[in-house]
């Protein structure tokens, strides 16, 4: 089955990487006094400034890491893979605006939702996907 | 809608991953078609009844409920 618009499935190692990666720079910044996106804070000192541009690459690396982690191909990509992948997708965009429009009702802090769309939606899908995947395996090792 | 693809695999003398490996699937999802938890597409379908050379009603059957 030809899959369009998937990465290879090396980039989902890369992605991990670059998730983890992210942990220790947002921590090491925090000491510094920096902000990152899980502190939904604005930042200090005006756009492109030092502050600021560390938040975009910590932002960055994180959401890149993730789209990676949620669109790489999987060894076998196959229909049923494909079908999983799909039910997932419209899981997250389910989720995703029910934690949306729940926000905007009960959340008057409006940089908290922005926050929540950014990774939210790639977070349950991977979730979602990943955990049909283990099912489906575990499927077939109980069958033999 | 039931399918005939576990016996044909033991007329044919042929493991899930043979049949996966022919029809470029999974194993998976060999598994899951003859468990009648997933339908396959009609392409994925037409290959499997090729590699049994059978007609596509002798091996996918429609049931009541369906």
């Amino acid at each position: 089955m030809k899959s369009k618009f998937l990465f290879p499935y090396w980039c989902r190692y890369l992605g991990w990487g670059l998730v983890v990666l992210h942990v220790p720079l947002s921590m090491l910044g925090k000491t510094h006094g920096m902000v990152n996106i899980m502190d939904a804070q604005p930042t200090n000192g005006g756009p492109f400034s030092g502050e600021h541009l560390f938040f975009i690459c910590t932002t960055l690396i994180m959401s890149s890491g993730l789209f990676l982690v949620a669109f790489a191909k999987e060894k076998i990509e196959d229909e049923q893979i494909w079908h999983i992948r799909l039910d997932s997708l419209r899981w997250a965009i389910f989720i995703n605006y029910i934690i949306l429009i729940a926000s905007l009702v009960f959340i008057e802090d409006i940089g908290h939702i922005l926050e929540l769309d950014f990774w939210v939606p790639l977070l349950f899908f991977i979730i979602r996907f990943r955990w049909m995947i283990w099912r489906l395996n575990r499927s077939l090792s109980s069958e033999g | 809608m039931k399918n005939t693809i576990r016996i044909e695999r033991a007329i044919k003398d042929m493991t899930q991953a043979d049949l996966a490996e022919a029809v470029s699937v999974s194993r998976q999802t060999i598994n899951t078609i003859e468990s009648n938890k997933y339908v396959p597409s009609t392409v994925l379908a037409l290959k499997i009844a090729k590699v049994f050379n059978k007609p596509l009603e002798e091996i996918f059957i429609l049931e009541d409920t369906d």
